[in-house]
């Protein structure tokens, strides 16, 4: 490999690596450990937390991911394709969004107990208690956090293929010891990444949290820093968070090595089981996820739009809408692009540096969002000081870059999954047939995975869509986003002021997903 | 594509280094209502002077502000907490207020005896009970809340709301550490349900029935009362305004401001003492009040009509500065009493 790609190649985990390096160093004084013993109530409390806010959310997202997935690709059944589209629209609702909507729905004077005081007043007064707590949010954020099992599942079931389930059925078994002794032990690794996504999402959440007052070690994070005042303990707990994590992640790695499973090529279950449906109980798995992540939510924020219809200020909504999908396209089209070249490096050359970025493209992910903008600023600073004296806080330059550790391991899936299913030959032959690396890049990587990388675009785009932490902290002066005028609302508790915002975000989303579905389908 | 990138690049540097002239004003804000930006836009068809606004935690803002140093372009900073501002005043993040800035007509108490910040605005945290359940002479202070008649009863938001914070430090300054603990454990015990959700979820459990007393900001109450909901504007009906500690004995309500301070190393300092000597301005101190339910630090600028129905109250003369300096001690209280 020539000098030049080994260099954008350090470059880019460079990238990665110098703000969490400068969060560390600068506050090397910290000495985690102790804060931990001096307060272990605290911790012990809100580790309980985290692990039972994880438990339920992880329950439910594998309920209402698999099963529905399950019945999706075996069945046909009218609607067949709305409902394995709208399965994956909960991913279009931030959860800070889904938090603050059930929150309002579920409350006194929400549009539930509401109804059940004008129509069914015998039973309302056993509803009327408490929705705020833990148990709830799990669930809530269950809802909203599932498709990821959903999509993992489908996409492990299409890759089965039917010589296994067929041979299952020769040997005796009914479609249940199918799932259970066969598809389910196969799809086993992709359902773990997935629910490694999830355990991600619930561990970097705040505002949900926040709202419903469940003390999480996020909160704790947050609580040290910035009440407590002590940011070495803080940091040493971002640490402790991160190293967990990178433990979770690479056993989700180890086990996923150690399982290869053969799957038969171009054999898809969805064309070949095809059976009618008998039963009322695989509609209802299908219909309570979507219910619950998606249209009643989305009926509260469109009741809530058209209530307030009046007092929206339309070319405000308008600018806001421009800043955020300005923002987030020209962002995830960098991400995408430094992606296609590190990939296309690891994939041809195999060097240890594209290795190296490989696994440090997912630190980012394993952060809580403002404790990496934190960092950034930091680090910027930092420069600032010692190298030139530009000060890069505050412009769309340090965001992007936020935008670039943290979103990285979102595009990066779908395209190394593309490039991982192209025969070595191709590239050979390619070569032998005297296609430079550029050519190579143009010729053949961009052609065979365009639709990797507009799925692996269109990812990105959607969480940078609902991104709120690192944005609110590091955006230039007069700049606002959708999400952070949802956010500001929010938190002086006008949520149905914020409607309109929230509304575009989720139609724009729901949109991208739409595409992704389209193309991923053909 | 090499030249696409360079040039995006390029203009992402740019773009926030575009702020050279001389006619701005940089703001780091907590502050994001919509009355801030009526401010400021009839500030700038005054003065010709342009605001910039950064607006997010005050924190956050704080840690910016520490991490930026001598780079930082900020000129002022905003928080709605005494508490925050003592805070960034104590990591030597905010100058001296200038001695141009008028501050004759703000209600005395209000003002930093160290003279790092302003006034802008003030609420009150106050108490709100069921028209149904509660007579108005049960009530009495803070401290009374305390009290076994009130078991099962009393719902507030959780430890970790700065609101809650500020007073919490308010009751160490006033009745010492161990006064304060005991106070709160005894909150703890009376509660109806966990802390939890915002100010306004406090007065819907009390509609509901959840509980009869709750601690809230006085500004919740005016946006329940004003809301297109009538579910919400009949939550805000249902309870009644109380301001604790109002005997001739007692000290006053507990209150907390929106404040601003200059930053350390604010490069239009002049632009900013022009700005602040605005917001003070009877006629930004009315426009404040009129858009929002908050009070005027400004002697003769009268509460808005919904707020003026509350009454007239004595505020706890308490220097604010103690609200950040006891911050520490308050979230001690709060985790080893269990006030989650």
């Amino acid at each position: 490999m020539k000098i030049g790609g080994k260099l954008v190649l350090g470059l880019a985990i460079l990238l990665i690596v110098l703000p969490i390096l400068s969060l560390i160093l600068y506050n090397l004084e910290v000495n985690p450990i102790s804060t931990i013993l001096n307060k272990p109530n605290v911790f012990i409390d809100s580790g309980y937390n985290t692990f039972y806010l994880l438990i339920i959310t992880v329950f439910i997202s594998i309920i209402f991911g698999l099963f529905p997935a399950w019945f999706v690709s075996l069945y046909s059944f009218k609607f067949k394709y709305l409902v394995d589209f709208l399965l994956y629209l909960p991913l279009a609702i931030p959860t800070y969004i889904m938090a603050f909507s059930y929150g309002e729905i579920l409350s006194y004077t929400g549009p539930f107990q509401l109804f059940l005081r004008n129509y069914i007043p015998a039973l309302s007064p056993f509803f009327n208690m408490d929705y705020l707590t833990i148990e709830v949010l799990g669930c809530v954020l269950g809802f909203s956090l599932f498709p990821y099992v959903y999509a993992a599942s489908r996409i492990s079931f299409t890759l089965i293929g039917q010589s296994y389930i067929h041979l299952s059925k020769m040997l005796g078994l009914n479609t249940l010891s199918t799932f259970f002794k066969v598809v389910l032990p196969l799809s086993t690794p992709a359902i773990l990444s997935a629910v490694f996504l999830v355990c991600m999402e619930v561990l970097n959440e705040y505002g949900a949290t926040k709202y419903f007052g469940v003390n999480t070690f996020t909160t704790e994070i947050f609580k040290t820093w910035y009440s407590l005042n002590d940011i070495g303990a803080a940091v040493g707990l971002s640490v402790v968070l991160l190293i967990t994590v990178m433990t979770l992640y690479i056993f989700e790695h180890m086990y996923n090595a150690k399982t290869k499973i053969n799957y038969k090529e171009n054999t898809q279950l969805d064309f070949t089981f095809k059976k009618k449906i008998t039963s009322t109980k695989p509609i209802l798995f299908c219909i309570i996820p979507i219910l619950f992540g998606f249209v009643f939510p989305f009926i509260f924020i469109v009741n809530n739009v058209i209530e307030n219809i009046l007092i929206f200020n339309f070319i405000d909504t308008l600018i806001l809408a421009f800043n955020s999908i300005s923002l987030s396209l020209l962002a995830s089209l960098l991400i995408v692009l430094v992606l296609f070249y590190v990939l296309f490096v690891d994939k041809e050359y195999k060097t240890r540096a594209s290795k190296t970025l490989n696994i440090f493209s997912s630190i980012g992910y394993a952060l809580p969002g403002a404790v990496l903008a934190l960092s950034l600023i930091i680090m910027s600073s930092q420069i600032k000081n010692n190298v030139i004296s530009v000060s890069l806080t505050g412009t769309y330059f340090l965001l992007i870059h936020a935008y670039f550790i943290r979103f990285m391991a979102v595009g990066k899936s779908p395209i190394k999954s593309s490039f991982d299913k192209m025969p070595d030959n191709l590239s050979e032959s390619a070569k032998n047939l005297g296609l430079g690396n550029l050519g190579l890049a143009k010729k053949l990587y961009l052609p065979l995975n365009k639709f990797a990388l507009l799925t692996a675009f269109l990812l990105c785009f959607v969480d940078l869509m609902k991104e709120l932490p690192m944005t609110l902290i590091l955006r230039p002066f007069n700049f606002d986003t959708l999400a952070t005028k949802t956010y500001e609302f929010a938190v002086e508790e006008m949520v149905d002021l914020s409607s309109i915002y929230s509304l575009i975000i989720i139609l724009v989303c729901s949109a991208s997903l739409f595409i992704v579905k389209k193309i991923n389908h053909n | 594509m090499k030249n696409t990138i360079l040039y995006i690049t390029i203009i992402c540097l740019l773009s926030g280094c575009n702020n050279k002239q001389s006619d701005i004003v940089n703001l780091y804000t907590q502050r994001h209502y919509k009355v801030d930006e009526i401010q400021y836009k009839n500030f700038e068809k005054l003065t010709g002077i342009k605001v910039n606004v950064v607006k997010s935690n005050a924190d956050e803002l704080i840690e910016r502000l520490r991490n930026e140093g001598e780079n930082s372009k900020a000129d002022i900073f905003i928080s709605v907490d005494a508490g925050k501002l003592q805070k960034a005043a104590s990591m030597g993040l905010l100058q001296n207020i200038s001695d141009d800035i008028q501050t004759g007509n703000i209600i005395n108490t209000l003002l930093d005896v160290n003279d790092f910040w302003l006034p802008l605005t003030y609420r009150a945290r106050i108490l709100v009970y069921s028209n149904d359940r509660v007579d108005v002479s049960e009530l009495d202070s803070y401290e009374s809340l305390s009290d076994e008649k009130w078991k099962n009863r009393i719902l507030v938001r959780s430890s970790s709301n700065a609101y809650n914070q500020a007073l919490m430090a308010s009751m160490i300054a006033n009745n010492g550490y161990e006064g304060a603990k005991k106070w709160s454990k005894g909150i703890v015990e009376n509660l109806a349900r966990s802390p939890k959700g915002n100010d306004r979820d406090q007065v819907k459990a009390i509609y509901s029935g959840l509980g009869d007393v709750a601690i809230v900001n006085s500004y919740y109450i005016g946006l329940l009362l004003s809301s297109e909901k009538e579910e919400e504007r009949k939550a805000g009906e249902a309870v009644s305004v109380f301001f604790p500690n109002q005997a001739e004995n007692q000290r006053g309500t507990h209150i907390n401001i929106s404040g601003m301070g200059i930053a350390k190393n604010a490069p239009n300092l002049e632009n900013a003492i022009t700005l602040m000597n605005y917001l003070l301005s009877e006629e930004a101190q009315n426009t404040y009040v009129k858009n929002s339910y908050e009070y005027s630090v400004n002697k003769s600028v009268k509460p808005s009509e919904i707020v003026q129905k509350w009454g007239d109250f004595r505020i706890d003369s308490l220097d604010l500065n103690n609200l950040g300096v006891y911050r520490e001690d308050a979230i001690e209280v709060f985790e080893t009493t269990g006030w989650k």
